[in-house]
């Protein structure tokens, strides 16, 4: 009886965790900022529209409307990767060092991945290849790992993202075709307390075993009761 | 027959007045609840990186399970202790072939053991859960976290004891306790915020930290985020450790004392 109350406890309390973790992966992202931004991009060139470092309870919904197909990638690097990447651009680039936000981290790797015979480079040649989508797709060749998700050409997209990693995250679009693209996009931050990804099988095991740990002493504390 | 079988008689007696069903199990819930509510939300107002931000993580979302905590200790050593030798219930356990200092530890351990091992499982499985590699990469600053904010539970609950067996009575304890642990958390907190406020020195600071290691924590990873306290006071982090060790010594005294009191000072 004493080893039935001691497991049957256990298991109501485990039960218990089970039960709060899947209330709290319950409520639905909430959203508390968002931007927009309207513009155009050129011929067969790319351009970061958005870009920072993410968290498992951070993400973001992006919509894109275009005039013309567009590619929209995802990339995502580990921030113990995006500061190797930085000294490697600071040390092939030392000239560069002004322009060295973490904005251009990732299209300057591209580009010294593409062109690793370009010595001394001024400002104006960076500029001239850095956003061709031939150096992005060159680099993503090199780097499929960052890919943490690509759309298909299209000209109306929609698309929420919450990372499971903390993640340096770049929203990207890539005009692949001939023409001028006018591009509109919108981006809402995310957040979520648990994300469901990394709570639900928990909750699910939790809920499980405690439900099988606490049925016996449930059912024999009712026996008991009614027999009194 | 060996102490083993008494002393887990004892326990066993102990749990069940304890932890009766369901309450054990709605603190469990709303613990759980606030550590995945408080993690995400300290998560997501995040300002700070690797060592600050995990000692942030941890400290912010156990804070208010300190409460949660407290209620069982409360309810458990200075009601539950009081009532008990009031009652007479301590006398009979007395008669057990079994030390009296076994007969406290025995009890110590349904009031205060299983509270903190549900709040230290609940706590650091939520925090592992939804941040797996800030958790596994600040190993060290979790465990101090953990261990700065427990140490003035630990010693609310050594207090609680000796108010407990010093007075005798269930009620009378259990108000008493819970004025003392509003003067302990709540009145001196504000009163040394203002005085080293108002003064300008940090000493009021300083005799605090050793009842509360979590503040000298504080000022040394959080503090120029924590205002004007971090402009007097800056500790180092072997200035850190002394507080803690401080703080766990004061813990150690108020339980010997407690120890000795029931064992040779307790008339019943």
């Amino acid at each position: 009886m004493r080893r039935i109350t001691l497991l049957g406890r256990t298991g109501t309390v485990i039960l218990m965790v089970g039960l709060a973790i899947v209330l709290v992966s319950l409520p639905p992202p909430a959203s508390p900022s968002s931007s927009g931004h309207r513009g155009s991009i050129l011929p067969e060139e790319y351009e970061i529209e958005h870009s920072g470092v993410y968290r498992p309870q951070t993400g973001f919904q992006i919509s894109v409307e275009s005039t013309d197909n567009v590619r929209v990638y995802l990339l995502g690097v580990s921030p113990l990767e995006f500061d190797n990447w930085k000294t490697q651009v600071r040390a092939a680039y030392p000239d560069l060092d002004h322009m060295l936000g973490d904005f251009f981290v990732v299209p300057l790797i591209f580009v010294r991945e593409a062109y690793p015979d370009l010595d001394d480079p001024q400002i104006e040649d960076i500029m001239d290849i850095m956003w061709n989508v031939s150096v992005l797709e060159k680099g993503l060749q090199t780097h499929p790992e960052i890919v943490l998700w690509q759309s298909p050409p299209s000209s109306t997209l929609s698309h929420e993202f919450l990372p499971a990693d903390v993640l340096y995250i770049m929203f990207i679009i890539a005009n692949p075709s001939p023409d001028r693209v006018e591009v509109e996009t919108k981006t809402k931050d995310l957040t979520v307390l648990a994300p469901k990804e990394r709570v639900v099988l928990p909750a699910v095991l939790l809920i499980s075993i405690g439900i099988a740990l606490a049925i016996p002493w449930l059912i024999l504390r009712k026996v008991k009761k009614s027999t009194l | 027959m060996g102490k083993g079988r008494p002393f887990l008689e004892v326990f066993t007696c102990a749990l069940n007045e304890d932890h009766r069903f369901p309450i054990l199990e709605i603190l469990v819930f709303l613990c759980a609840l606030s550590t995945f509510v408080l993690g995400g939300l300290a998560a997501v107002s995040n300002f700070t990186t690797g060592e600050a931000f995990a000692h942030n993580l941890v400290s912010s979302s156990t804070w208010p399970l300190i409460i949660l905590v407290i209620i069982p200790i409360l309810k458990n050593i200075a009601y539950g202790l009081g009532s008990d030798i009031e009652k007479g219930i301590t006398q009979t356990l007395f008669s057990y072939p079994l030390k009296r200092g076994y007969i406290l530890t025995a009890k110590l351990l349904s009031a205060l053991g299983i509270p903190l091992l549900l709040f230290l499982g609940i706590s650091i499985f939520g925090l592992f859960l939804l941040f797996p590699d800030i958790i596994l990469a600040n190993p060290g600053t979790v465990f101090l976290t953990y261990a700065a904010q427990l140490s003035p539970v630990l010693l609310a609950a050594g207090l609680l004891l000796i108010l407990a067996l010093r007075l005798k009575r269930g009620v009378l304890a259990l108000i008493t306790g819970l004025g003392l642990c509003i003067v302990l958390f709540l009145i001196f907190d504000a009163l040394v915020n203002s005085l080293a406020y108002t003064t300008g020195s940090n000493w009021s600071l300083k005799i605090y930290a050793v009842i509360t290691p979590n503040l000298a924590l504080q000022e040394y990873y959080l503090g120029t985020l924590l205002g004007f306290t971090h402009q007097i006071w800056v500790p180092s982090f072997s200035e850190v450790l002394l507080y803690l060790l401080a703080g766990y010594l004061l813990v150690a005294v108020v339980f010997i004392i407690g120890y000795v009191y029931f064992k040779r000072g307790l008339r019943i």
